[in-house]
């Protein structure tokens, strides 16, 4: 867990911006930033299909899944938690891909899922070289600060 | 209505919790992740983490809270009190995404948010406010207009604040002298020599009156309140009513109110702030805040009115069948504010576990508090823990009521003001109600702590 907080990473899109750099790379504890000023450095998401999807319907709640789950997972496996409560989607938009299957190799910068709040979609990156392990979330399922989204393996 | 999300903590989410599930409301809590074990967690239907401890990462995240709300089926939002409850957006978010906003509409917030514009809106409405003259040429056009608003009077900057070309005068011959020393400081601190004058209220109390807009163009009131003990503007012990005030001015204080609230149609719990001045008998109006105030139980104590509940009643559109006439006062109710600060240390905030937790219990004694033994005081928010309300057939048999339960009031593991409230509770200005609003700061605290013989 980390401090940084969207007005943190809002001041570094700004300082970004008015720069002369060309590319920003930045690593602090769970949290992996790319910026780059170059149109082909990343395709771009279209997300309009997924701003007008329905609300999540109200289920009786799942026990959000806070603390690591002892015994469940191999010490090797490292949780990838969401970073604050939002909506989760596993693709880039409705009927595509999966950002990441299960068996896949993940890099730090590859992207995982995306957690919309209010329209606003924010990417979550592995942040670690390994394997995906377990995908714990459903597809449109409303998650929580902190809840576990995914396991990964480690690479040794 | 039937589902509430609850984008609050401490002491006013438990309340509201409470509250709703007694109208058979569900419940929905949206915590931050230092809230997650708090009473009012356990006591909702559902919890949901918005985000870390520190406020800006989630309870201050008005799109975090409406995006709950959505996501856990929720029709209605309360904001509670401080945090996001007075931010336009906030309301006008849940009014674009179809969530019932527990308070005011989004237009009423922001007519009586700017301090311009509600001044403007008292000014339209007939209420009060400080006289003032326009822009003054020289001293004789200002000795001219104090003498025609009477002594004593304050002379003020037109271009700026702070201090700066602000003299006090209670005679011509002072207001004279002054002028020019007051217009010559404005000119070196602003460019600027361009004085206005306003009457200064030497000794003022904080009176403000608790209304309820029905949203069908009824305001109704639930009396008035005293809140003079202040320290930095921080309000520390409020009474209703506020028993210095002569009854007819009390009258004209409630219309005034009512008025002001009544010409925007305003919905929902309201208070409106007045600076009343002691030597003269008048008051002046100050704000408008538009949301449910923590010091609201002494309102509640006095009218035997459940505030909270007539917050959401007026939110589902079915408001109560309530009358100004119904509405009747009785007693005395006051109310302490309990911190987690340390009076002899400069009022640092004292945060840490509660070990021992013996709060007052008895007739006319009532604790708003989601402290218990065993809670930790969490660094990241506001340090008020509690609030203890009493209530009696008077002043006088409220304030021993009060003195009583302070003094059986026990909490160990953290450092709290209950000591300094027994003391200001003690002095003979307090129980004479000899009070002001720089009482506590400029006669009490100077010589808090000194040994007594």
């Amino acid at each position: 867990m980390n401090d940084i907080t969207p007005r943190d990473i809002e001041a570094l899109l700004e300082t970004f911006e008015s720069s002369n750099w060309s590319e920003m790379k930045l690593k602090i504890d769970g949290l992996e930033l790319f910026l780059s000023k170059s149109p082909d450095a990343r395709s771009s998401v279209d997300f309009s299909e997924y701003a007008d999807k329905a609300p999540a319907p109200v289920a009786a709640p799942a026990a959000p899944a806070l603390a690591p789950q002892h015994g469940a997972a191999p010490d090797h496996w490292i949780a990838v938690r969401a970073p604050n409560l939002g909506t989760f989607y596993r693709s880039p938009k409705p009927g595509a891909p999966p950002y990441v299957a299960l068996g896949q190799k993940v890099e730090p910068m590859t992207e995982l899922c995306l957690i919309e709040v209010m329209k606003l979609f924010t990417s979550v990156f592995a942040g670690l070289s390994g394997t995906v392990r377990r995908v714990l979330v459903e597809d449109g399922e409303l998650v929580e600060f902190n809840q576990l989204l995914f396991l990964i393996e480690l690479d040794s | 209505m039937r589902r509430v999300l609850v984008a609050n903590r401490g002491e006013i989410a438990l309340r509201i919790v409470r509250a709703a599930k007694a109208l058979g409301l569900e419940t929905v809590l949206a915590a931050s992740a230092a809230d997650r074990e708090s009473v009012a967690a356990r006591e909702a239907d559902r919890v949901v983490t918005l985000g870390p401890a520190p406020a800006r990462a989630s309870y201050l995240d008005a799109n975090l809270v409406v995006h709950a709300a959505k996501a856990t089926g929720c029709d209605a939002l309360h904001p509670g009190y401080g945090f996001l409850s007075e931010r336009a957006s906030l309301a006008r978010l849940c009014e674009e995404n179809g969530v019932t906003f527990v308070g005011p509409t989004s237009a009423s917030i922001e007519a009586v948010g700017d301090k311009l514009a509600a001044r403007r809106l008292a000014k339209a409405a007939g209420v009060a406010m400080t006289p003032g003259s326009a822009k003054l040429a020289n001293a004789d056009e200002a000795v001219a207009f104090a003498s025609e608003i009477g002594f004593p009077v304050v002379t003020k900057a037109s271009a700026g604040g702070g201090g700066r070309g602000m003299v006090v005068a209670h005679d011509a011959k002072s207001l004279a002298a002054g002028f020019e020393r007051a217009s010559v400081e404005a000119k070196e601190a602003f460019g600027d020599g361009t004085l206005y004058l306003e009457r200064y209220v030497e000794r003022a109390r904080h009176v403000e009156v608790q209304v309820l807009g029905l949203g069908d163009g009824r305001v109704l009131h639930f009396g008035e309140r005293d809140c003079s003990m202040q320290r930095r503007y921080q309000k520390m012990i409020e009474e209703a009513p506020a028993s210095a005030l002569p009854d007819a001015t009390r009258t004209r204080l409630h219309k005034a109110a009512v008025d002001l609230l009544g010409s925007i149609n305003y919905r929902n719990a309201g208070t409106v702030e007045f600076l009343y001045d002691v030597e003269r008998d008048d008051f002046y109006f100050m704000e408008v805040n538009a949301r449910i105030q923590v010091e609201h139980p002494v309102s509640e104590m006095i009218t035997g009115a459940d505030l909270i509940r007539l917050q959401l009643e007026v939110a589902a559109g079915s408001p109560p069948r309530l009358d100004q006439r119904d509405i009747v006062t009785s007693g005395h109710a006051i109310e302490t504010r309990i911190l987690a600060e340390d009076p002899r240390r400069g009022f640092l905030p004292s945060p840490g576990r509660i070990t021992r937790w013996r709060a007052p219990q008895g007739e006319g004694v009532r604790l708003d508090t989601a402290i218990e033994e065993g809670s930790l005081v969490s660094p990241y928010y506001d340090s008020m823990i509690a609030k203890l309300i009493v209530h009696a057939p008077d002043r006088p048999r409220a304030v021993a009521r009060l003195r009583g339960a302070l003094e059986a009031f026990e909490v160990a593991g953290i450092a709290t003001n209950i000591g300094l409230l027994r003391e200001v509770t003690a002095h003979p200005d307090f129980l004479a109600n000899q009070l002001d609003t720089r009482w506590l700061e400029s006669v009490f605290l100077p010589h808090y702590g000194e040994p007594r013989g």
